[in-house]
């Protein structure tokens, strides 16, 4: 009875309890932008169109769960590919934005919008396909997620212009040594691109997560992995990223972020090594990659990174152990 | 970067069970629950009744509306009934009178359906009232209907039942989506900030930080955190426009600093208290209230200066100095489009309370500047893309573009006319009144004006030598450099290095604004007010006035948030 005078003050309790800097969001450019960044992102937003237009005869007439729907504009996929109805979940504010664009584009009786985290709504229809993050609570016994594979890979780059400029940096600041910022700098990823002519040892996958199966607690990993040296160079640092696949589509879709390919906006992540490593072709260098979220804050990842030349030359062994921050 | 946006855990999302309710079926059982307790408020005075039957029933004997008789006339559906309940309301409320006859144009209005008292319980029970009366074609596909159900088919009440439900699951998802767009609204509009800052003035809060409130400091807490991470310092010590420039002052006149005490706020990493050691400085107080501050503690004691540079965490307004006066104020106060961020207050602050009457400030003057615009291939890539994304119109998102002034790196071609300096601020004499102003400006438009796209606001800064010197209001960095050896000073405008406080660009909105007739040799006169807002005092909210020299004069406002 109570409902609409109670989501008044939910959503008014849920704007006041935002920071300030967060308030302004609603109607700012400058929190637009990482909308508009991420939908002129080609590569991952055509991945998933041509995943969801091309695959009308799985859409048709189910219902579609977008979880962190943003704009919207995966909802108007799903809504333009046959769904019965689309519910669009956000915390974010651009939610009201996105029911404005469903609404302009005639799409409001398919696509239904909520604001709140996933993890708050118990409310949500029971019988959700596609396209979700947490399947054991509304993924229908035989839905499909979308994309459902992830794979992260590592490589060992030549980098050497790049971590003097933004590492040897602090060395020498204006004639001053700024050596406590380097710590800081090096503990860092740097997200940044990085080109395939510096990749020096095979892409290496380290892990792939299967969305139907993974778990939270999947998320905190460690893994062994070995890079081989193609030719004869140095390591500065270690480049990491992520392929993503859409399996349950007629023609397989997927797409990546590495060096190799397109740029997207995810660019691919840059963990620079305290020594630089002298490799020969054939070499191998023996790494491991532990990840966990961080204690204080979840969303940010407390990374370790082990590594160990195997080499006979005793002047190039080499072995160490790195940690990152990722907030 | 995921696309929905990081939610922190600290967020206080409540979910109740009435939150869920809307999303419940009609029907559930504990619905007839609901009703018996519900009180039915009269539609024209304030007596409350049990039910909706005998509330309307004393609304036809004691005011003769007959709503249900009203309802049938106009052949009311589900939306209909919630309009003529809230029409009559919004009447009664605002004491007006009902019109002899209530028409469908009454109810044209969609605020409507915005219900005019909350929780308003006839709406929630509008099935429950008598069907109207049918008629002869109802009645007729009744009976054929009647007939389908004697087959074995659905009944047709069960039906015209199940439509009810669902229509009135259907306004109630209607009404949810009002109740939020009116809740953000109004919250943003008028809510933030009222509530803390109770019934002040705008003026008063205007007028500057003076008494730190509660809602200040923790506006102020985020603002020092946000110089707490390596990124902002790198990004400011690599703009070699604007540290080269202190550099360059302060080593190129040693002779101002040779044994000098100096006071260096905002310090971050320590830069410009170590040029001024290095410089022949006695002594340098080094403060900023950042964590960044372990940082510079450390960089100075590697760079062992320590014995010269004393670190001292906190607001200028807070510390202790152990000193009563300094001879130089150095500060790299400035923020986009000069004054956001309102750091120059707290300069001030130390000004008046330490430094010497023949002091020095280091940079001693500052100037505004403002230009017209016009740049269609900007506006087809950042404002005219949203139209079509994916074959989606996205013009929800555009909104903001005219809200928001955007830092940007604008190509000196964009600008389609003369620059006009706005105000030129003499630091060592400067107050903090000086900083909300509005002042006039104007530009005679080149041959680059295809349009007027909207204006460039960029500010300028000048390091003299001594209190005397004297800045001429409408000379650029250039200029007065130029017109000296040795004199610093540097743009951020864009005809030169862009810098990382770029130009502020204020989009005029189109959708609202008058044409106004371009073209070279066209002259426009303005004002341009700076102000603070009342939510956000640290942020800046601008206005610019604009118009052909005689003509009409259109206004819009911007914010730095």
């Amino acid at each position: 009875m109570a409902g609409e005078s109670m989501d008044i003050e939910v959503a008014e309790k849920q704007l006041k309890a935002l920071e300030h800097s967060e308030q302004h969001y609603f109607n700012s450019y400058n929190h637009h932008g990482i909308h508009e960044e991420m939908l002129k992102d080609e590569v991952r937003t055509r991945s998933y169109m041509n995943a969801i237009v091309q695959n009308k005869h799985i859409f048709k007439d189910k219902v579609v769960l977008d979880v962190g729907c943003g704009t919207g504009i995966l909802s108007m996929f799903a809504a333009k590919a046959g769904a019965k109805h689309v519910i669009g979940v956000d915390m974010s504010t651009i939610i009201f934005k996105a029911r404005e664009i469903v609404k302009v584009n005639g799409l409001s009786d398919k696509i239904t919008l909520i604001q709140g985290k996933m993890e708050d709504r118990d409310a949500l229809p029971q019988a959700c396909w596609t396209r979700c993050s947490t399947p054991d609570r509304y993924l229908a016994k035989d839905g499909l997620i979308f994309p459902d594979k992830a794979t992260i890979f590592v490589a060992g780059i030549e980098d050497g212009d790049y971590k003097e400029e933004k590492i040897g940096f602090w060395d020498n600041v204006y004639g001053f040594d700024y050596s406590p910022l380097k710590e800081t700098a090096l503990s860092e990823p740097l997200v940044d691109t990085v080109e395939m002519k510096a990749v020096v040892t095979d892409p290496t996958p380290v892990l792939t997560l299967d969305l139907y199966k993974v778990t939270p607690a999947d998320l905190a990993f460690s893994c062994p992995f070995d890079l081989v040296a193609r030719r004869d160079d140095f390591i500065h640092a270690l480049v990491a990223w992520f392929d993503i696949e859409f399996t349950a589509c007629h023609k397989p879709v997927r797409f990546s972020t590495g060096p190799h390919t397109k740029y997207t906006h995810w660019k691919q992540t840059v963990f620079y090594l305290k020594d630089m490593l002298t490799v020969q072709q054939g070499e191998k260098v023996e790494c491991s990659l532990h990840n966990r979220p961080n204690e204080k804050n979840k969303r940010d990842l407390d990374i370790k990174v082990e590594y160990r030349l195997e080499t006979q030359d005793p002047n190039r062994q080499a072995e160490g152990t790195c940690l990152y921050k990722m907030c | 970067m995921a696309e929905a946006y990081p939610r922190s855990d600290s967020e206080s999302v409540s979910s109740s069970d009435n939150e869920e309710d809307w999303l419940n079926k009609p029907g559930d059982e504990d619905e007839d629950e609901d009703r018996e307790q519900i009180s039915v408020v009269s539609l024209l005075d304030d007596k409350v009744f049990p039910d909706a039957p005998s509330m309307l029933a004393h609304c036809k004997d004691k005011f003769g509306f007959d709503f249900l008789a009203v309802r049938d006339r106009l052949g009311l559906d589900f939306h209909g009934c919630v309009r003529l309940i809230n029409f009559v309301r919004r009447s009664a409320k605002e004491a007006a009178p009902l019109p002899q006859e209530i028409t469908a144009e009454h109810l044209a209005d969609d605020k409507l359906l915005i219900p005019v008292l909350d929780d308003d319980a006839l709406i929630f029970c509008l099935d429950e009232l008598p069907a109207s009366a049918p008629t002869q074609a109802q009645d007729k596909g009744k009976a054929a209907e009647k007939q389908a159900a004697g087959n074995g088919e659905v009944p047709v009440d069960e039906l015209l039942q199940k439509n009810a439900q669902l229509q009135a699951e259907l306004e109630q998802l209607a009404k949810q989506f009002t109740n939020y767009r009116l809740a953000v609204e109004q919250t943003l509009d008028k809510r933030w900030g009222v509530d803390e800052e109770g019934e002040k003035g705008a003026a008063s809060k205007a007028a500057a930080p003076a008494e730190p409130e509660k809602k200040q400091k923790d506006e102020s807490a985020y603002y020092f955190e946000s110089y707490a991470h390596n990124d902002i310092h790198e990004t400011m010590i690599k703009d070699t426009v604007r540290t080269n420039a202190y550099r360059d002052f302060i080593y190129g006149n040693k002779h101002l600093f040779a044994g000098k005490t100096v006071l260096d706020i905002g310090c971050g990493t320590g830069i410009l208290s170590m040029f001024c050691a290095k410089a022949g400085a006695a002594r340098v107080l080094a403060v900023d209230n950042s964590a960044i501050l372990d940082k510079a503690r450390e960089n100075v004691f590697h760079n062992k200066l320590d014995g010269v540079i004393t670190c001292i965490r906190g607001r200028i307004e807070d510390v202790t100095l152990p000193v009563d006066k300094v001879d130089i104020i150095v500060s790299e106060w400035m923020g986009y489009c000069l004054l956001y961020e309102a750091m120059l207050p707290s300069v001030f602050f130390a000004r008046d309370r330490y430094l010497k009457p023949d002091g020095l400030l280091v940079p001693s003057h500052a100037s505004m500047w403002i230009a017209p615009v016009s740049d269609a291939e900007y506006l087809a890539e950042n404002v005219d893309w949203w139209r079509d994304v994916y074959g989606f119109d996205m013009k929800a998102m555009q909104a903001g573009q005219y809200v928001d002034a955007r830092m940007t790196v604008m190509p000196a071609d964009a600008v389609c006319g003369e620059a006009s300096a706005f105000r030129m601020l003499d630091l060592h004499t400067a107050k903090v009144e000086d900083l909300v102003f509005e002042d006039p400006w104007q530009t005679t438009l080149s041959d680059k004006a295809e349009a007027l796209d909207g204006f460039l606001v960029w500010f300028d800064c000048f390091f003299g030598e001594s209190r005397q010197e004297v800045v001429e209001a409408k000379l650029s960095a250039k200029e007065w450099a130029a017109a000296g050896r040795e004199r610093v000073a540097f743009t951020t405008g864009p005809f030169d290095t862009a810098t990382h406080w770029r130009q502020g660009l204020y989009l005029i909105d189109k959708g609202k604004a008058k044409e106004i007739e371009v073209g070279p040799g066209k002259k426009i006169v303005g004002q341009i007010r700076y102000a603070i807002p009342d939510d956000h005092a640290r942020g800046l909210n601008i206005r610019l006035t604009w118009g052909l020299e005689g003509g009409d004069k259109q206004s819009q406002t911007w914010l730095l948030h």
